[in-house]
């Protein structure tokens, strides 16, 4: 084979190049100028934010946010955001993505990036005209700004009452050479429970993406319990910016299901502001193949006496991808602190990679922060032990890899919530286990 | 001859450069209870982990024939669904995977090679609550993790109920009897015991006399460098309880 005819080698990570990129930007905006609804969100927000977009280009090699995330499709990928499309043909091919109902659970359903008010219920805390919720951004979450310039609609919700709410986000195969942006906005009032579950499936192909931008202020003294589940399917590329602010004696409690995707890349920021405010973080990521699943989770310790407390766990089988960077930081402000961050990845593959990075950043004095990171393969003697009972490799590997994530798992309430997670986690390791599940919830 | 559940025929096995078995013979037939005694390092063990297919064990050269079948060709999880059973010497944690469940996965998975349909839950909870009543074993042990947590014996009252749950053909127990108190040693003998029928063997690796004499064996074989060097009958184990291993390890 002469030089001329070798096929040139796969760019690595973050090396495609920014005028490319840019351009595509450019042309995303001249296709997208006719779709953008400037009511939802201000001219002025979505030439803003495309404009730090452009100046923020890619990320570079070098750069330690973005050091994991598989972003090579980025070069080809489509980023202008579907055009309308006719209803009925579109919500058929929701449908059959939409998961069972949770009793009490109000439902929205939005098909790649609009609200389909068809497969969706009332819901009266959705104020479409209510003040748009555009949290600063930092180049942690640079491709925020895309959704902030293109996002097709919003579920931007102002709940001043206990609320159970399910909001799907779905993207259908049909929409290969465009882009989905869903977007959440959420304003929590002082004091109000709020139940939360947030999905994300469908499927992109090679040359779509799709764009999540989630931010939420939980007002002091309220409560969240928030689901997110990420059950795209495997050929989906999805970037992921979540932005949540916790006020003073608010409780979040947050857990994380990344389970599909071909590539997924998460940066997540919670910052504590308000004395008092607690974050519990549970974060479960599952990949096989040659799929590459990054996080990249901040939590700001700003109020006196917050208190954040993480989980991760992650389990990469064949080729897989695993990544979480897990920073704390605790500020001057934040005098009285606690922190704990437990990572933990489990490697069931010759050629599976898993990097956890927890760091901790401490400007005051009288805090508590605690921190731990392993990765290792499944216990042997756990694994003969199984078989000498009668399980065979594969069930006893699934039960093992499912005991591994139940300790971020076990904990979930409400227990409708918990018993959604388990079932998940134990569908995408594929197993008898879901069964049981079905038949014994506790 | 051959009438033995078990037939162990001229076994040698090595693990990594050591060969840890060599040469043995044991024929255990249905209805009977044989002990394996000897000193530590002679090999007890070992032969639990070969029988039981433990990775690790390379086998040289012998045969080990179960019920008529080669035994050494099955995997483990085949050993186990055919009716074999081993009692650990150090059963491991599994936090997370609670007992009942994996009780009833063990269970069904042996009822639907013998072509059996699984197992009712309400059928499953009243037998395995009547066997735990057996090994005086609290009923909370059931929703929590496999051996988390469980003090050594509790631990082995949990190897034993396993066992009467499953009620296995053969059953290997190494060194149940080991970090057991008196009365932790009755409960075990006494589930032992319930077990012992006609169709039924069991193995007993131990290094001391004192559950032998709660479990009563048919024959007592003492394992030395890997062989059988004495076999007899229950006074054996009473003579080596008096006089030690050392005259036969000279023996040997």
């Amino acid at each position: 084979m002469n030089a001329a005819t070798a096929p040139r080698p796969a760019p690595p990570p973050g090396s495609m190049s920014n005028a490319a990129y840019e351009q595509r930007l450019r042309d995303a905006v001249m296709d997208a100028a006719p779709v953008l609804n400037s009511r939802l969100l201000p001219v002025s927000v979505r030439s803003a934010a495309l404009n730090r977009a452009l100046a923020a280009g890619l990320p570079q090699l070098r750069d330690d946010l973005w050091r994991y995330a598989d972003l090579r499709y980025l070069g080809s990928a489509a980023l202008a955001p579907v055009a309308p499309e006719p209803a009925e043909s579109l919500q058929g091919a929701i449908l059959p993505l939409l998961p069972p109902r949770i009793e009490g659970f109000t439902r929205l359903v939005y098909g790649n990036g609009r609200l389909q008010a068809a497969l969706s219920d009332a819901c009266d805390a959705l104020q479409p005209s209510a003040l748009p919720l555009v949290p600063e951004r930092t180049r942690h979450e640079r491709f925020g700004w895309l959704n902030d310039a293109f996002a097709t609609d919003i579920a931007r919700l102002v709940v001043a009452q206990p609320l159970k709410l399910e909001v799907i986000f779905a993207a259908t195969p049909g929409t290969t050479r465009q882009a989905v942006y869903p977007r959440l906005e959420l304003q929590l009032a002082p004091g109000t429970p709020l139940v939360l579950v947030e999905r994300h499936l469908g499927s992109t192909g090679a040359e779509g993406t799709i764009n999540a931008a989630i931010q939420i202020h939980a007002g002091a003294g309220s409560q969240v319990q928030h689901l997110r589940w990420q059950g795209l399917a495997t050929d989906a590329q999805f970037l992921d910016t979540v932005q949540l602010a916790v006020d003073r004696d608010a409780r979040y409690a947050l857990t994380q299901l990344s389970m599909g995707a071909r590539t997924a890349r998460t940066s997540l920021r919670a910052a504590l502001f308000g004395a008092g405010a607690q974050f519990d973080l549970r974060a479960v990521a599952l990949a096989a193949g040659r799929r590459t699943l990054d996080h990249s989770l901040l939590v700001d310790h700003l109020g006196r006496h917050t208190a954040s407390n993480q989980v991760f766990r992650a389990i990469a089988r064949g080729q897989a991808h695993i990544a979480c960077r897990s920073r704390v930081e605790i500020a001057t402000s934040a005098a009285g602190a606690s922190s704990q961050q437990s990572l933990k990845g489990l490697l069931d593959g010759a050629g599976a990679e898993i990097d956890l990075r927890p760091q901790l950043e401490i400007h005051t004095d009288e805090v508590r922060a605690s921190h731990g990171a392993t990765t290792g393969a499944l216990d042997p003697a756990m694994q003969f032990y199984l078989h000498s009972r009668g399980l065979d490799a594969d069930t006893a590997r699934a039960l093992l890899e499912w005991a591994f994530l139940e300790d971020a798992l076990a904990g979930i309430e409400p227990a409708a919530l918990r018993l959604a997670a388990e079932r998940g986690a134990a569908a995408a390791l594929g197993s008898a286990i879901a069964g049981e599940l079905v038949e014994e919830p506790r | 001859m051959t009438t033995a559940l078990l037939s162990i025929r001229d076994l040698h096995v090595r693990v990594g450069e050591r060969e840890v078995l060599r040469g043995i013979n044991l024929d255990l037939p249905a209805g009977q209870v044989h002990a394996i005694m000897g000193p530590n390092g002679s090999g007890k063990s070992s032969l639990s982990h070969v029988l039981a297919g433990k990775p690790g064990y390379e086998v040289l050269s012998g045969s080990v024939t179960y019920g008529g079948q080669d035994l050494l060709a099955l995997a483990p999880e085949q050993r186990a669904r055919a009716g074999l059973f081993l009692g650990f010497q150090y059963p491991v944690e599994i936090p997370g995977v609670n007992n009942a469940y994996l009780l009833r996965a063990a269970l069904n998975a042996a009822r639907r090679e013998r072509g059996e349909s699984e197992i009712d839950a309400f059928d499953f909870l009243t037998l395995v609550k009547e066997r735990m009543a057996l090994m005086k074993m609290d009923e909370s042990f059931l929703s929590r993790g496999v051996n988390e947590g469980f003090s050594g014996g509790e631990k082995k009252r949990n190897e034993i109920l396993q066992m009467l749950v499953l009620e296995p053909r053969v059953a290997i127990l190494d060194e149940t009897d080991s970090g057991l108190d008196i009365d932790a040693l009755k409960v075990v003998a006494t589930g032992i015991n319930t077990l012992r029928s006609p169709e039924r063997a069991i193995l007993l690796v131990t290094h001391y006399q004192r559950l032998l004499d709660h479990v009563v064996p048919d024959a007592v074989h003492v394992l030395v460098g890997g062989r059988i060097v004495r076999s007899g009958g229950a006074e054996l184990a009473r003579e080596l309880e008096a006089r030690g291993y050392d005259w036969l390890l000279e023996a040997a």
